[in-house]
């Protein structure tokens, strides 16, 4: 018998193990204070659900081994996958829309030595399905800054907002091929301005100027209207539009302090079809949370509808929260 | 307060002459041996690491920012924010050997001797090449004529080492100066700070 624990995994033992406990129950609370239904989906699943669901570079991350029929399965890497699944097929009749949250580990290969090294991790998560639009966007961000609020985390967490589709028009406008539009996803993602701008140089357009002061991407509503001085395209024009919108709802809630817009938010492209949300708390140096809208997922299981949801990493929360209350005694 | 990352040896002296040129000075000397100091006014904590663990306090968030070399960074493949290029610590990473034309001459497996087992295997491995690589910690300079490899992949700032022993550049890799690192949360927590410093360093670069 080994007395080693595999790399990534962890116990939790007695206190933390009660706070973990009260932070998912402060945020399945508020989940279904508003409405969401609990929803417990398969631990192992065929490996090409999160193909379909997470995209490949993603999806590869699993835990594979082989069903008795030699399909290859996989321990689930994300829950939103099986999710849509559910949405597009059992519940295909539902009436819509339909509010489903969940608190289920996940687990996933990680490059050893990085600061993300835990490869089990409890998403709490909600999916909001079958309506689109600016309300169904502004609820699930309402709901992911009552969460924190509710941990008292309040004025120590930033959400940042984006919409994917003024890169994505941007690079359209461009005529990026793969590779370019990769490329300079990679710059933007990472902030390398003076590669950035080198970069840009190749491209004689007033739209090429939007991304290469990577600091006047980040910030309230002023970056939206920086934008504006560049971007001409409609399919960005339209996106900063519905960013503004919803940025406006954001002020009016009186969360702007809480909130930041990020147009250099191009992680995930992919995935996300419009909002794309981010989450940080003081205490922790990666992202703890992440989410947007994700229309286009649905429709690969056969019933193309609006989605939108969010996760936040239970672990990094406790770690986080652990550490404050230890500060405080 | 931000705390920022250097890597001591061959950086430091460049990185804090850079600072103090943007107006930001430590509080103690220069000379002070002391692992963390504050500068002047109390904005910025330092902390001296080796350069190799410079991305890992910056990703894991202990420190917001980090001024590290490309190379460290190509080589620990962390996942940082790289907003400025400070210039500074020019030098390549490069492919070297006895031979001038040794891509060519050698026979079979490749045997690269490397401080920089990422960089070597990525470069070729992108090229196809099978390689041997064969991780030393220092002086890889003497590998080739002692027989332990057929080519190093190290760092050349003058080629002064590589010529007198015996070596010369077969390809260049990349170049290499000093970096800002910026961790991504602290780049959203401390927007205001980062900008700042961001943008005095800009302006000295």
């Amino acid at each position: 018998m080994t007395s080693r624990i595999p790399a990534g995994m962890r116990y939790y033992i007695g206190a933390e193990a009660r706070l973990r406990r009260t932070v998912e129950d402060v945020a399945m609370s508020v989940f279904q204070a508003w409405n969401y239904e609990e929803v417990i989906t398969p631990s192992v699943d065929y490996y090409d659900l999160f193909e379909q669901g997470m995209g490949q570079r993603e999806a590869q991350r699993g835990f594979r081994f082989t069903d008795n029929d030699g399909r290859l399965l996989a321990l689930r890497p994300d829950v939103t996958s099986s999710v849509a699944r559910m949405a597009a097929t059992l519940l295909a009749e539902r009436p819509r829309p339909l509010r489903f949250c969940y608190a289920a580990p996940v687990f996933r290969q990680q490059t050893q030595s990085h600061a993300e090294w835990r490869r089990e991790n409890t998403q709490l998560g909600c999916e909001l399905i079958g309506t689109g639009g600016k309300p169904a966007d502004l609820e699930v961000l309402r709901l992911a800054a009552e969460i924190l609020s509710r941990l008292n985390l309040q004025s120590h967490y930033c959400i940042t907002i984006n919409n994917v589709e003024i890169f994505n028009g941007v690079a359209a406008h461009l005529n990026l091929g793969e590779s370019a539009r990769e490329q300079l996803r990679r710059l933007i993602d990472t902030r390398e301005t003076a590669e950035l701008q080198r970069f840009l140089k190749n491209y004689d357009s007033a739209e090429a100027r939007s991304f290469s002061q990577p600091t006047q991407l980040t910030g309230k509503r002023n970056v939206i209207q920086a934008a504006r001085n560049t971007i001409t395209n409609t399919r960005s024009l339209a996106a900063l539009e519905s960013l503004e919108e919803l940025w406006t709802e954001v002020e009016s809630l009186g969360f702007e302090n809480s909130f930041e817009i990020d147009l250099g938010d191009v992680s995930s492209l992919d995935y996300y079809t419009g909002l794309s949300l981010k989450i940080f708390v003081h205490g922790a140096g990666a992202s703890v949370g992440r989410g947007g809208r994700y229309d286009g997922l649905t429709g690969s299981f056969g019933r193309a509808e609006p989605a939108v949801g969010f996760v936040l990493n239970l672990d990094a929360l406790t770690e986080v929260l652990g550490r404050n209350i230890a500060q405080e005694r | 307060m931000i705390t920022i990352a250097i890597g001591k040896g061959r950086m430091q002296e460049s990185a804090l002459a850079l600072l103090a040129r943007a107006g930001i000075r430590l509080n103690d000397g220069v000379n002070s041996r002391r692992l963390a100091m504050m500068d002047e006014t109390g904005q910025y904590r330092f902390i001296f690491v080796k350069p190799a663990d410079v991305p890992v306090y910056v990703e894991h968030g202990i420190a917001d920012c980090g001024i590290v070399g490309r190379d460290v960074l190509l080589e620990s493949e962390a996942d940082l924010l790289l907003p400025l290029d400070l210039g500074i610590s020019r030098c390549r990473i490069v492919v070297a050997a006895a031979d001038a034309n040794a891509m060519t001459n050698v026979q079979g497996m490749i045997r690269v001797a490397t401080k920089y087992a990422q960089i070597a295997r990525a470069h070729f491995g992108a090229r196809g090449i099978p390689v041997e690589i064969i991780q030393l910690s220092g002086s890889v300079e003497l590998a080739p004529a002692l027989g332990l490899a057929d080519m190093i992949v190290d760092l050349v700032e003058t080629g002064v080492t590589l010529r007198e022993n015996g070596l010369t550049v077969v390809e260049e890799i990349a170049e290499s100066t000093g970096r800002l690192v910026v961790n991504r949360a602290s780049y959203q927590l401390k927007s205001v700070e980062v900008a700042r410093l961001v943008s005095v360093l800009e302006a000295v670069v």
